[in-house]
C-alpha cells in the first residue's frame, strides 16, 4: 500500500515538473507567445471590426430606360427604395453603363426595354434585363433580390389578383443574411485549434532542435496548453461574440462543455501532427495554409451535404470540422447541448485516437536518433 | 560587370542550399499541389444540388403532396419530411436541412374556399450557401406554384395564354451573370483562393529562406560570397525561387482558364505577367519583413499573421467598400488586394491594360519596399546582432 502511494507521488510529482517547465517554456517563447496572444487574443477581435457591417447596403447600380415611360420611372423608383440597391446612376444607353461597370463605379446593370409600359399597359409580359457584376457573389445576390423585390411588388400592383397562397418566411438565426454572424462564428472555433497547432509545433520542433529530453509525460506537457487555452478559449467563444455583439443563443454552461470537449481534442491533435515538424519555424511554411482550408471543411459556406465523400471523411481528421458545427448550433441557433452530443463524441473518439497515436509517435522518435539541425546550412558554402 | 557576377555567385550558392535542404521546395510545391486539387475536387459541383429541405405537411391533400413533389423535382432541393414541427426544428438547428417548410392544416380546403392559406418556412442561414440558395428555391417555388393555381382559374374564366401569363406574372426578369455565367462557385472561389494561397507561400518561403542565414549564422558568409554586396546577395538569392514560383503561378493560371475551362473575357497571357508581377511584390514584401525583424520566428510568425488576413482584406468574398472605413485603407497594404482588382478586370471585363495599370503599377511598387530596410538588414548580416532562437 505504501508502495503504492510513493509511486502516485513520484508520478505526480514528475508531472507537475513537466507541467510547469512546459509553461514557463511557452511563456519564454515570444514567438509562441504571438501566436496564442496577439493571434489567438487578436484575431477574432480584428475579424469583428473587418466585417462590421455584414451586409453591403445601397449597392450603386446603373439604370438603362430606354421606355421613357411612367411604369419604367415608377420601377427604378422602386428598385432605389430596396434596401439591397441604389439607382445611383441613370444612363442614356447600355455603353454608357457597361463604361461605369468597367470602371467599378456601379456593380449591376438594369436595362427597362423600350416596350416595358405599352407591354404593362395591353397586360402582356415586360421584360427586365439584369446584368450582375460576378466579381464577388455579393453583389449578385443583391441584385437578384433587390430586382426581385422590386418586380414582386410591381407584380402585385399590376396584376390585381388574389393570391391563392400566402407565405411566410423566416430566418431565425441570420435574419438579414449577415456576412458577419455566419462568418465570425465559424472563424472562432478555428482560431483556437491553428494557434494552438502552431505554438504547440514550435515549441516541439525547437525541443528537437535543442535535442532535448522528449520522452516527458505528455499528460503533464498537454496539461499546460490545456490550462491555457481554456482560458482562450473562453474568451474567444464567450466574451468576443459579447463584445462583438453577436447572438449568443445559449448559457455559458454549454460554451464550457463544448470547450471541454474541444480543447482537450486540439491538445492530443496539436500533439500528434506537430511530431511531423523538425525544426521549430517549419510548422509555418508547411502547414499555414491549413487555416482557410479547416475552414471550408466545416461546410459553413460550401453546404456538407455537397461534401465529395473523399473530403468529408478528410474533414474528420480535424476537430474543428466538429467543434465549429457544434459552436453554430450551439451558440448562434440555439440548439441546446443535447443536440450536440454527436459532436462532442466525435471529439471524445478523436482526443482518444490522438492520444494514443501521440504516444506511439512519441515511442519512435525517442527510439531514433533526431537528425543534425540543418545539415544544408553547415556543410554548404 | 562584378555585380552581375556576385549575383550568380549567391544565385550559385542558392542552388545549392536548395538542393540539401528542399523544405522550401517541398513547402512550394506541396502547398499549391495541395490548394489546386482541394479546391478543383471540393468545389467539383460548380452549384450545389439537392439541399435537403425538411417538409412538415400537416395537409396531406393532393395540394400539399404535389407541392413537394414540385419542390423535390427542383435541380436546388431535395426533401426530407418530418411527422411533426419539433423534430424538423432539431434538423434544421443542427444544421441536417438548410430550411423547414410548414403546410398548414386545411391547405386545400382553404385554397379552394379563398381563404389564402399561409405557408411557412424556416431557413438557416448559418450555413451560408446553403441557406441562401435554399431560400431561394423557396421563395421561387411558392411564387411558381401561386401562379399555377391562379392560371388555372384563369384559363377556366376562358383566357387566352399570353393575357394569361401577363396577368399573372407582367413582369419578367432576365438575369445576365457577367463573367460568371453559371454562377459557379468553383470558379468565384478558385480563381481568386488559389492568387491567394501563392502570395502566402512567397511570402513565407522567401522569409524562411532569408531569415535562416541569419538564424543559424550563415549570414556573413552570404555576404561575402556576393562580395559584400547586400542588394547582389538578396537578387542572386530569391532568382531561383522566382523562378520556382512563376512556373507554378503558371501552370496553375494555365490550369485554371485552359483547362478547368473557368471563364476568361481578356487574354491569359496577361494574367501571366500579373501573377509574375505579384510574385516580384510578395518577394519584396518578405524581404522587408525580415529587415524590420531579423530574427526568423519573429519574422515568420509576423508574416503569417499578415498573408492570412490578405484573404479576408483582398475582398473577394466581402466587398472593401462596404468594410468600415478605417479598414479600406488597410487593404491596399496586401500585394494580393491589387492583384485581385487586376484578375477582376482581366477574367470578368477583359479591360486590357487600360484597366489594369494602376494595380500593376501598385504591386511594382511595392518593390521600393526593401530601400527600407536594407540597411538595417546589412547590418543584421554583418554583425549578427539579433538572438537566434
Amino acid at each position: 500500500m505504501k508502495k503504492i502511494f510513493s509511486n502516485i507521488k513520484h508520478w505526480s510529482s514528475a508531472w507537475y515538473g513537466t507541467f510547469s517547465e512546459e509553461l514557463r517554456n511557452i511563456f519564454n517563447d515570444s514567438g509562441v507567445l504571438i501566436v496564442f496572444f496577439v493571434a489567438g487574443l487578436g484575431y477574432p477581435l480584428l475579424f469583428g471590426l473587418i466585417f462590421k457591417n455584414g451586409t453591403i447596403d445601397d449597392m450603386p447600380i446603373a439604370v438603362v430606360d430606354n421606355s421613357h415611360s411612367l411604369a419604367g420611372r415608377e420601377f427604378s423608383r422602386t428598385l432605389d427604395a430596396t434596401p439591397e440597391i441604389s439607382a445611383k446612376y441613370h444612363c442614356a444607353n447600355m455603353e454608357e453603363a457597361q463604361s461605369l461597370m468597367r470602371q467599378r463605379k456601379v456593380h449591376g446593370i438594369v436595362m427597362i426595354p423600350e416596350d416595358f409600359g405599352d407591354c404593362l399597359a395591353r397586360g402582356g409580359q415586360a421584360h427586365i434585363s439584369t446584368y450582375a457584376d460576378m466579381s464577388s457573389f455579393l453583389y449578385y445576390k443583391n441584385l437578384t433580390m433587390g430586382t426581385n423585390m422590386a418586380m414582386l411588388h410591381e407584380m402585385h400592383r399590376h396584376s390585381g389578383l388574389p393570391q391563392p397562397v400566402r407565405y411566410e418566411a423566416n430566418l431565425p438565426y441570420n435574419r438579414n443574411l449577415s456576412y458577419t454572424i455566419f462568418f465570425i462564428a465559424a472563424v472562432l472555433p478555428i482560431v483556437i485549434q491553428q494557434t494552438m497547432f502552431y505554438g504547440v509545433s514550435m515549441l516541439s520542433g525547437t525541443m528537437r532542435e535543442e535535442n532535448r529530453n522528449m520522452n516527458t509525460s505528455l499528460s503533464g506537457r498537454g496539461a499546460a496548453y490545456w490550462l491555457l487555452y481554456m482560458g482562450i478559449g473562453t474568451y474567444t467563444l464567450s466574451l468576443v461574440p459579447e463584445i462583438l455583439g453577436l447572438p449568443q443563443n445559449c448559457g455559458f454552461g454549454s460554451i464550457f462543455v463544448l470547450l471541454l470537449f474541444y480543447v482537450t481534442a486540439c491538445v492530443a491533435f496539436s500533439f500528434t501532427f506537430s511530431s511531423m515538424i523538425r525544426h521549430r519555424e517549419t510548422v509555418f511554411i508547411l502547414f499555414l495554409f491549413m487555416s482557410p482550408i479547416c475552414l471550408f471543411l466545416t461546410g459553413f459556406s460550401w453546404p456538407t451535404s455537397s461534401f465529395p465523400e473523399f473530403w468529408k471523411i478528410f474533414s474528420y481528421i480535424f476537430p474543428s470540422t466538429f467543434a465549429t458545427r457544434a459552436f453554430i448550433n450551439i451558440n448562434s441557433a440555439g440548439a441546446g447541448l443535447g443536440l450536440a452530443v454527436p459532436q462532442l463524441t466525435a471529439l471524445a473518439v478523436q482526443t482518444i485516437a490522438y492520444y494514443i497515436l501521440s504516444n506511439l509517435l512519441l515511442l519512435r522518435t525517442a527510439r531514433s536518433k533526431t537528425p543534425a539541425l540543418c545539415p544544408g546550412l553547415e556543410s554548404g558554402s | 560587370m562584378d555585380f552581375i557576377k556576385n549575383i550568380k555567385a549567391s544565385m550559385c550558392r542558392e542552388i545549392r542550399l536548395i538542393r540539401q535542404r528542399p523544405v522550401c521546395l517541398i513547402a512550394a510545391l506541396g502547398t499549391m499541389t495541395f490548394c489546386m486539387v482541394f479546391f478543383l475536387t471540393f468545389l467539383k459541383d460548380g452549384v450545389p444540388g439537392e439541399l435537403p429541405i425538411g417538409i412538415v405537411d400537416c395537409d396531406n391533400s393532393s395540394l400539399s403532396r404535389n407541392l413537394t413533389r414540385q419542390i423535390d423535382a427542383t435541380q436546388l432541393g431535395k426533401t426530407i419530411r418530418f411527422n411533426d414541427y419539433a423534430q424538423a426544428r432539431e434538423a434544421l438547428q443542427t444544421g441536417k436541412i438548410n430550411a423547414v417548410c410548414v403546410i398548414p392544416d386545411m391547405l386545400y380546403d382553404d385554397v379552394l374556399s379563398g381563404r389564402q392559406p399561409t405557408i411557412t418556412f424556416y431557413v438557416n442561414t448559418m450555413y451560408y450557401i446553403g441557406g441562401a440558395l435554399a431560400y431561394k428555391d423557396l421563395l421561387t417555388m411558392m411564387n411558381l406554384s401561386a401562379g399555377g393555381v391562379q392560371r388555372e382559374l384563369l384559363k377556366a374564366k376562358g383566357m387566352d395564354e399570353e393575357a394569361i401569363m401577363g396577368r399573372i406574372q407582367p413582369i419578367v426578369i432576365d438575369a445576365h451573370y457577367i463573367g460568371n455565367a453559371m454562377t459557379d462557385y468553383r470558379a468565384y472561389l478558385t480563381g481568386t483562393l488559389i492568387p491567394g494561397f501563392l502570395e502566402m507561400t512567397v511570402i513565407l518561403v522567401t522569409v524562411f529562406a532569408l531569415g535562416s542565414e541569419l538564424k543559424y549564422g550563415t549570414s556573413r558568409t552570404f555576404l561575402e560570397n556576393a562580395g559584400g554586396s547586400m542588394t547582389a546577395a538578396i537578387t542572386g538569392k530569391l532568382i531561383p525561387y522566382t523562378i520556382l514560383f512563376t512556373i507554378i503561378g503558371i501552370i496553375c493560371d494555365t490550369i485554371l482558364y485552359r483547362h478547368a475551362g473557368f471563364p476568361m473575357e481578356g487574354y491569359l497571357c496577361n494574367l501571366y505577367l500579373g501573377t509574375f508581377v505579384m510574385i516580384l511584390a510578395c518577394e519584396a514584401m518578405a524581404v522587408f519583413l525580415t529587415g524590420a525583424m531579423p530574427v526568423l520566428r519573429t519574422a515568420l510568425c509576423i508574416s503569417a499573421l499578415y498573408s492570412i488576413l490578405a484573404f479576408t482584406l483582398a475582398g473577394f468574398t466581402f466587398p472593401v467598400e462596404a468594410l468600415p472605413p478605417y479598414i479600406q485603407g488597410l487593404s491596399t497594404i496586401f500585394p494580393f488586394r491589387h492583384f485581385y482588382l487586376m484578375l477582376v478586370q482581366e477574367t470578368v471585363f477583359g479591360s486590357g491594360f487600360e484597366g489594369w495599370y494602376p494595380q500593376l503599377v501598385s504591386m511594382a511598387a511595392f518593390m521600393l519596399l526593401p530601400a527600407v530596410t536594407h540597411k538595417r538588414l546589412y547590418k543584421a548580416c554583418e554583425l549578427q546582432n539579433f538572438p537566434k532562437n
